[in-house]
């Protein structure tokens, strides 16, 4: 398999703090890649920066062929890397397929005048649009939402909505930040099947996960952040056998035992391999 | 789809009427005032409704499209049409000065559009040769079309609607386009939309571009509609007016603009009779319909008419003065 | 420019420069406590003007009891509007644009109030200070412009006082940082947010008499005074306190000398340059700590 994204020698310093340290990674084209590790070892600063809405401090971001180091988040999303939020960003005000519609923003062309006009080339694309986001949101199984204010519906079907949002104009990579977390069992479960449909589509999925029922079944290579470094990169039962890992997580749940903390204890559970 | 047509011919058929209903020349006046006042609720509510952008600038661009039209007019017998275009034309392209600044927010993005009208303003007031400054512009031709003049308050004021509705249609198609789409979503969460693929920056920019082409518009029919320019009908308080009827009406929708354009208008006129204390109330009518939250008056209009249904039938239905028994 | 002149503008830029600073202050403590860009602000100033004026026809007062009578109009209207208006709009949940309206709403409801009670005509206001020149220096200054910034100084060392060393002031401080916390350790964020209104109209209200003993008072003298006061807050950084300060100095200083180097007639476009430009390249100002959008 060819490698979709390259990511080389990639840093980011917030004053002192190191929060990403000389990080490499690569993403094969077509995979899963889970990128996983302890509570503040950098990985949504990683998955910011890959989709530019953090620039980097040092090191190099090479993409389906180009260097994309520099490219503001929106060029970078037009070029193919989609991505979702840990905390979710829907535009809650429009209807859920208005939602998934501004989706395909980088993918069509009409101008204002074309809109003026209502110009047969404009009405094709509302079309095609409006037929896309249906497509999508039939795919992550919310056909039936589609007229429903998006700020409106459960927790659950607004992590879909924004799923569907950013693969309605099929990208080449799509990021997930945390697409599991407060979700239950069955729905991670969901979650699980959904990713790997994605895969199938032929869309790269570079995955933040807590959740290890949710990283283990469904990545094809993880790679495992401590500290804002590299700490280990293999296939999943390469990583769950590694001391390195099993010490760092380890080590981090004694830490917690002794400071327990409301949100780190499942966490920790879900970890131990 | 079918039912807002209708609803779109009853009120422009009753705004065709409104000439007819009252005749006085003063009140065609004062309403084609208000129509004016619509278009420059429309390009305020494309701004802060559809972009959430807060302008307090568009009385500069206002202002650039009469003071074009009339010169035009003036200078070079320009016919009316044309000069109001025109008009439009360099409001718009006075807007690009804005792009520096389309990347601020909020408050920051509002105040330094307020520091743009109020340079504008000054150019108008001391730039004697282009402006004829604080004096203004007098002696702006009445618009003739094909020979017929087009100078009686009826027939300004049917310029008036016809350019309102044409700027409504324009702006409703954008609305609910990839545009308005982009607009809003922008408005909504710009790391969202950017995420998207969205410019943000090219987006407002065009934003402002689109909102100054309808300002300056309405500027143009101002300069025929009073014939006379005076520097102080575009400073700052005029953009502060423009924004103030958008809330009141309800920044959520252009009927809403256009009902607070109407009311902030028409109501000062309206209480000439309460003398002193018109703006006063007016302000009082500000803050009241600011504290309505986003939907502002047509929205409180909607939901009554809409309460009134439900409750209204449920009541029929009920029969309450049998249950009673 | 000879040296005296420069003296002369450089005194009178310090002296409106110390009453930028005074509004500025209230802008951006308002700012800092409830993220509302109040419009209104230079309605206190207007007020606390014209209440001082108001005194000094009742009883012909010392110059000392009618700063205290601006003082005190302009703090208990910004009190008042807070409490009325302000705080049942953010009960409400209503947006931050929908608020900022409504301290236009206010601003043009005081005007009125103001044209009502007061009249559209500008008014004279009493000679308060010893005219003519006197000797500084070898310059010859008039006692006016040194009265203003020293007055100034004063409010302002005595508000720097206040949040250091009382325990409202403190308190002040800390609702306006992080009131959720705040409201942990049992400071009433309603309460503080009152007494921001209020110290923020105290000190608008003293700016309003000491720019009325320069020029005049009149119901419109607010607004755009209020606009430029922001335009030195954000000079200085929004919400720093020490900023607005300095940002009102610097602006007043801008304001003057380009009125006299430049024009008259374009002195407040100057400002407004400076204002864009500074929003622009410095846009947390010159001097606040870490960048806090508002």
């Amino acid at each position: 398999m060819s490698t979709l994204l390259d990511i080389s020698g990639l840093s980011r310093r917030f004053g002192g703090l190191v929060a990403v340290g000389d990080v490499g990674m690569e993403v094969a084209a077509g995979s899963v890649h889970g990128l996983i590790g302890p509570n503040g070892a950098g990985k949504t600063t990683m998955l910011n920066l890959i989709s530019g809405h953090l620039a980097s401090s040092a090191g190099k971001i090479q993409f389906d062929g180009s260097d994309i180091t520099r490219w503001p988040v929106d060029r970078r999303a037009r070029f193919g890397i989609r991505r979702t939020f840990q905390n979710l960003r829907l535009f809650r005000e429009m209807t859920v397929l208005e939602n998934i519609m501004v989706g395909m923003h980088g993918q069509t062309h009409c101008e204002i005048w074309h809109a003026l006009l209502r110009s047969p080339q404009q009405q094709a694309e509302e079309t095609a649009i409006t037929e896309r986001a249906r497509e999508a949101l039939d795919f992550v199984g919310l056909a039936h939402l589609a007229d429903m204010q998006a700020g409106a519906l459960p927790y659950g079907s607004q992590r879909l909505v924004e799923i569907a949002r950013a693969i309605v104009a099929r990208p080449k990579l799509l990021l997930l930040d945390e697409p599991a977390a407060g979700l239950n069992g069955a729905e991670s479960q969901r979650m699980v099947d959904l990713i790997r449909m994605i895969r199938a589509s032929g869309v790269t999925v570079l995955l933040v996960e807590h959740h290890m029922d949710v990283v283990m079944p469904s990545c094809d290579c993880i790679t495992v952040l401590n500290y804002g470094r590299r700490l280990a990169n293999g296939s999943p039962a390469e990583i769950r056998a590694h001391p390195e890992v099993i010490k760092a997580y380890l080590g981090g749940r004694l830490k917690r035992r002794a400071k327990p903390t409301q949100s780190s204890q499942p966490e920790a559970a879900h970890a131990s391999p | 789809m079918r039912s807002s047509l209708i609803a779109r011919l009853g009120v422009a058929l009753l705004l065709a009427a409104v000439p007819l209903l009252q005749s006085n020349a003063y009140w065609v006046h004062i309403f084609s005032l208000a129509l004016i006042g619509v278009i420059l609720a429309f390009s305020q509510q494309l701004l802060v409704g559809m972009a959430g952008i807060v302008s307090l600038g568009q009385g500069a661009f206002y202002g650039i499209g009469a003071y074009t039209a009339a010169s035009l007019a003036i200078s070079f017998h320009v016919p009316f049409v044309l000069a109001i275009v025109a008009g439009g034309l360099l409001a718009g392209l006075s807007s690009l000065l804005l792009i520096p600044i389309v990347r601020l927010k909020g408050s920051s993005l509002a105040v330094a559009t307020l520091g743009f009208a109020i340079i504008v303003h000054l150019v108008m007031l001391n730039e004697d040769w282009l402006t004829g400054g604080s004096i203004g512009m007098i002696d702006i031709p009445a618009p003739t079309l094909f020979g017929f003049s087009l100078g009686g308050e009826k027939a300004l004021y049917y310029i008036c609607l016809i350019t309102a509705a044409a700027v409504f249609l324009a702006f409703d198609r954008i609305a609910h386009s990839r545009f308005g789409r982009a607009l809003t979503a922008i408005s909504q969460d710009e790391e969202a939309a950017r995420a998207s693929g969205i410019n943000i920056a090219v987006y407002k920019s065009k934003c402002f571009l689109v909102a100054a082409i309808a300002s300056g518009i309405a500027g143009g029919l101002y300069a025929f509609h009073s014939r006379y320019l005076n520097p102080n009908d575009f400073d700052f308080q005029k953009s502060i007016d423009i924004l103030i009827m958008v809330v009141i009406g309800g920044i959520r929708s252009l009927p809403g603009a256009a009902l607070g354009a109407a009311i902030v208008v028409l109501i000062p006129e309206l209480l000439r009779a309460s003398g002193e204390f018109r703006l006063l109330l007016f302000g009082v009518m500000v803050i009241v319909f600011a504290g309505a939250g986003s939907k502002g008056l047509s929205g409180i209009l909607v939901d009554l008419v809409k309460y009134i249904a439900q409750h209204g039938q449920r009541w029929l239905l009920q029969k309450p003065w049998t249950a009673r028994l | 420019m000879t040296i005296d002149q420069l003296v002369q503008t450089t005194l009178g830029g310090l002296a409106i420069g110390c009453i930028y600073s005074l509004i500025a202050l209230g802008i951006s403590m308002i700012i800092r406590a409830t993220d509302i860009l109040h419009f209104a602000q230079g309605e206190m100033l207007m007020i606390g003007s014209m209440a001082g004026l108001s005194s000094f026809w009742l009883q012909g007062m010392p110059f000392w009891l009618v700063l205290l009578a601006g003082v005190l109009g302009g703090g208990l209207v910004s009190m008042l509007v807070e409490v009325v208006v302000y705080r049942t709009l953010r009960l409400r949940r209503v947006s931050a644009i929908n608020i900022m309206i409504a301290t236009l709403g206010v601003s043009i409801v005081l005007q009125n109030v103001a044209r009502l009670v007061w009249g559209s005509e500008p008014l004279r206001y009493p000679t308060l200070f010893a005219s003519g020149g006197v000797k500084f220096a070898g310059f010859t200054v008039s006692p006016q412009l040194i009265w203003i910034v020293l007055l100034s100084g004063l409010i302002m060392g005595v508000l720097i006082l206040f949040f250091r060393f009382t325990r409202l002031g403190i308190a002040m401080q800390a609702a306006a940082q992080d009131p959720d916390v705040a409201q942990l350790m049992g400071i009433s964020v309603d309460r503080t947010t009152t007494y921001t209104f209020a110290i923020s109209g105290m000190m608008a209200g003293a700016a309003g008499v000491l720019l009325g003993s320069l020029f005049f008072a009149s119901f419109n003298m607010g607004f755009l005074t209020g606009i430029k006061a922001f335009v030195a807050a954000t000079l200085g950084g929004l919400g720093s306190i020490a900023g607005a300060m300095i940002g009102g100095l610097i602006f007043g200083l801008i304001e003057t000398f380009s009125g006299t180097l430049i024009s008259t007639a374009y002195k407040d476009a100057v400002g407004m340059v400076v204002l864009i430009a500074i929003l622009l390249f410095m846009p947390t100002g010159l001097l606040t700590r870490g960048g806090r959008e508002v």
